[in-house]
């Protein structure tokens, strides 16, 4: 494997010394570029109190290309599908090449407090979001006690 | 009063004939043609070097009368739709406003906080001072940083709309830019075709030619309603409006959806509808495949009726009993049926034509060829000259023009509603229909037909033809409403 760019060894090193609040990103002992990561579901959204767990994988052109994220643990989100991959546009068409791990993993915990039901990924949640927010959010925390919380 | 319309008619023909041919007319007959066909319009088939050469000139316009580099004029004329007149306007009023909305400069001032030349954000590392660049934004970046950035949007495509690579930043890379960091030459080339591309694409007087591996584009100045133009390379006929084959009658909306139609398995679910139901007891999905009305589940291997989806043993020697009680549960379920099965039917109709006059029109394509070569024969033969046989020619090219517009006659049909305007179009579609079978029957036994009656149906048929566009074209329609309007 060619060696590691400069960029991610310095990213890394800053995400294991001053860690982002209510997310941990460790590198595979196995592959660099694969990192295990969990986010704490923020204050006051129904994702309270769950650990979600996902992949961020790194790819080759990384940072001109952006980095590869999905929930492991699922969750009830109009953002997120079944297969946990996320709705986010920093992670497509507005990926630019000075964003982050970090700033990457700031937004997603972002989107978990402010779900946008308008540009819907999992189109059954963002319907029911929509139409009867209460219901959406008691199966939202209903997921977390299930999935989010049991170590 | 007829003598003369049929005299302004026979008029026509002679230019009518070619006008799948070439663009060599002169301005005399494209007057005229203009009058006398309903989908006459004006267009020209250029090469990439012409294309290249009025692009060009569109630059250097801009670029001489703003003082500016080539490559920002690109950029401006591709945020502008390459209305170089309207860009020298706007840029006298308000230049800044014009530089913004172009990208080329960024929106707000920016400030110091995120120009560092001493510390590459991207790559993090820490290059000597000159090797250092940045857009107008004042974002810099290392020069490797802007090189592999620069190529990774390439390979995926990207050529006039490549970005700064600062967050948020939209300021474009102009092409001088990009070239200076890029120096693979493959990757240059790919670049500039794709500036190429891009440039056609955004240029609302020109279009590819849609044909596989086709390098004509047409040049056009209206993008509305059905718009005939044919390649000079590969004489695929195009709408230039919409790029979909040339579909007149039917408007540019209504063929997309029709070609949608066709292409997706909407039809498949249709089908399914009309001649499939659920079993009662198990709910797995039966085709029926033969007439009697005895259904055994092939899973569960339930006995039921498919007429009244109520279990056989209850039937037997009753079974007509159960077409009497339509107004059962099942009725809401069974009108849903005889629904979807009427839509197929209706869609099938117009399908199958759309699909055999498709067909009949490759086999004229047959025709054509074949014609061809024994009008050669016959001129080698020294059976007359290519002049004394040009009319079978004709006539061949005329049945083929017909028979495409007859197709494109059925999409409209389908989604017209009904009424009085639809009976009239039907009419018309079965006159025209009629005379194309005619002329098509003469033209395959062309040898033995008389010439005069040959030309006479050819007559007819062109007549229909022209009728039934004058008619129905969107954009006549819509200038004949309009002035009834006034």
């Amino acid at each position: 494997m060619a060696a590691l760019p400069r960029r991610i060894i310095k990213e890394t090193q800053r995400l294991m010394q001053e860690p982002v609040p209510g997310i941990s990103a460790v590198p595979s002992e196995t592959n660099a570029r694969y990192f295990h990561v969990i986010v704490t579901g923020p204050e006051d959204s129904p994702f309270e109190g769950g650990l979600f767990k996902l992949e961020l994988f790194l790819p080759e052109d990384y940072p001109m290309s952006a980095p590869k994220v999905r929930f492991i643990t699922k969750i009830y989100h109009p953002n997120i599908d079944r297969l946990g991959r996320i709705c986010l546009d920093i992670l497509k068409d507005k990926w630019s090449p000075a964003l982050q791990i970090r700033t990457v993993l700031l937004s997603i915990q972002a989107l978990l407090s402010a779900p946008n039901p308008d540009d819907p990924l999992a189109n059954d949640v963002a319907e029911l979001w929509k139409v009867n927010e209460i219901e959406a959010i008691r199966n939202a925390k209903e997921w977390t006690r299930r999935y989010a919380m049991d170590n | 009063m007829s003598a003369e319309s049929d005299m302004e008619y026979s008029d026509n023909d002679g230019d009518d004939y070619d006008y799948y041919g070439e663009q060599d007319d002169c301005d005399m007959e494209t007057v005229d043609r203009s009058k006398s066909d309903p989908e006459f319009f004006l267009y020209s088939c250029l090469k990439v070097e012409e294309v290249e050469k009025l692009l060009n000139e569109s630059i250097e316009l801009l670029s001489n009368s703003l003082q500016i580099t080539p490559s920002l004029a690109k950029v401006m004329l591709h945020a502008y739709g390459w209305n170089a007149q309207e860009i020298i306007n706007k840029y006298r009023e308000n230049a800044n406003e014009v530089l913004v909305y172009s990208r080329v400069k960024p929106r707000l001032p920016v400030g110091q906080a995120n120009s560092s030349r001493t510390n590459c954000a991207v790559c993090a590392n820490t290059p000597l001072l000159h090797k250092y660049s940045a857009l107008a934004c004042g974002h810099y970046f290392c020069n490797d940083c802007w090189a592999m950035h620069f190529e990774v949007q390439i390979m995926q495509g990207v050529s006039n709309t490549i970005q700064c690579m600062a967050q948020d930043c939209e300021v474009r890379a102009p092409e001088d830019f990009v070239l200076s960091h890029v120096t693979k030459p493959t990757l240059r080339e790919r670049y500039q075709q794709f500036m190429f591309k891009d440039h056609v694409k955004s240029h609302p007087q020109l279009r590819f030619c849609p044909g596989p591996n086709c390098q004509w584009i047409f040049q056009a100045w209206t993008r509305e309603g059905a718009r005939r133009v044919e390649c000079r390379g590969c004489e695929l006929l195009t709408c230039f409006s919409c790029g979909a084959p040339h579909h007149a009658p039917t408007d540019c909306a209504t063929i997309r959806r029709w070609l949608t139609k066709c292409a997706d398995d909407s039809e498949t679910a249709n089908y399914i509808s009309a001649h499939t139901k659920d079993c009662p007891k198990c709910q797995i999905c039966i085709e029926k495949n033969g007439g009697c009305n005895h259904m055994q589940c092939g899973a569960c291997r339930h006995d039921f009726c498919w007429v009244c989806s109520g279990d056989w043993k209850t039937h037997g020697s009753e079974y007509y009993e159960c077409s009497r009680y339509k107004e059962d549960p099942n009725l809401a379920n069974d009108s849903q049926h005889a629904q979807a099965r009427e839509a197929l039917k209706k869609y099938l109709h117009y399908y199958e034509r759309w699909e055999n006059h498709a067909r009949s029109l490759k086999l004229e394509e047959q025709t054509l060829a074949s014609l061809k070569s024994r009008i050669n024969q016959k001129v080698m033969a020294g059976e007359g000259t290519w002049i004394d046989w040009q009319y079978l020619w004709d006539a061949a090219r005329l049945l083929k023009r017909c028979r495409y517009t007859l197709q494109y006659t059925y999409p409209y049909a389908y989604y017209m509603e009904v009424g009085p305007r639809k009976e009239l179009f039907e009419y018309q579609q079965a006159q025209l229909e009629a005379e194309i079978e005619n002329l098509s029957w003469k033209v395959e036994r062309a040898e033995t037909t008389d010439r005069g009656d040959l030309e006479n149906q050819m007559d007819i048929a062109e007549k229909r033809r022209t009728t039934l566009l004058k008619d129905f074209l969107e954009f006549n329609t819509n200038n004949a409403s309009s002035s009834t309007k006034v």
